[in-house]
């Protein structure tokens, strides 16, 4: 047994909707992209430029991009509650997964941050 | 992937060397891997959402809709393969 102090919401149900709705979002990101990019073979520096100054395709990989962070953490929380176990890992369990959860919080922060350069930096 | 399309965003000559970097056969063979474990956790993950509306719950659905998701999974793979080389 693990506490589930770390979860995202502190409400298991609240987290499965927060799953289900930022898979939705990378579902229709993903599908858009590699549609984009299968309808334009050959595509150049300024058709792709062009596609992502586009206020909305800025909205829309913000929002894919938050929705990954949110998909990430609920998933990474999955599994760390599932394996890093005292049952796995004896006393130290909580530190290894506390540990785990620190690093994969600090790497869905900086990726947003650094998507919020790209985008609005270019 | 987030450096690639800063790069790739950020100049012509950016754009140009990550073009020029996903031709090579390693690059493609990374890039099929990746889309491989996309595609894969995509089909599973609308398989989820069927079965949290209801659909194909009972045993015999369950093991009906792991083979579809396979099936459709090699499929699109496949044509993920074909796409990248």
């Amino acid at each position: 047994m693990v506490t589930n102090v770390t979860n995202l919401s502190r409400s298991g149900l609240y987290d499965w909707m927060a799953q289900r709705v930022s898979a939705v979002v990378l579902a229709a990101y993903f599908i858009f992209l590699i549609g984009y990019l299968a309808a334009h073979p050959g595509i150049d520096y300024a058709q792709w430029h062009a596609l992502f100054t586009n206020n909305a395709m800025r909205i829309f990989s913000l929002l894919a991009l938050v929705a990954l962070g949110a998909h990430a953490w609920v998933g990474m929380w999955t599994i760390a509650t599932d394996y890093l176990t005292p049952m796995a890992f004896g006393k130290s369990a909580t530190a290894i997964r506390f540990l785990f959860q620190a690093v994969c919080g600090v790497a869905m922060f900086a990726y947003f941050v650094w998507g919020v350069q790209i985008l609005w930096g270019i | 992937m987030l450096y690639a399309l800063g790069k790739s965003l950020g100049s012509e000559e950016g754009f140009a060397e990550v073009k020029a970097c996903l031709t090579s056969p390693l690059a493609k063979l990374v890039t099929w891997g990746l889309l491989s474990g996309l595609l894969y956790h995509l089909v599973a993950g609308v398989r989820h959402l069927i079965m949290d509306m209801g659909g194909g719950e009972t045993l015999e659905g369950g093991k009906l809709g792991s083979k579809i998701v396979i099936v459709i999974s090699v499929v699109l793979i496949v044509l993920a393969g074909v796409w990248v080389w």
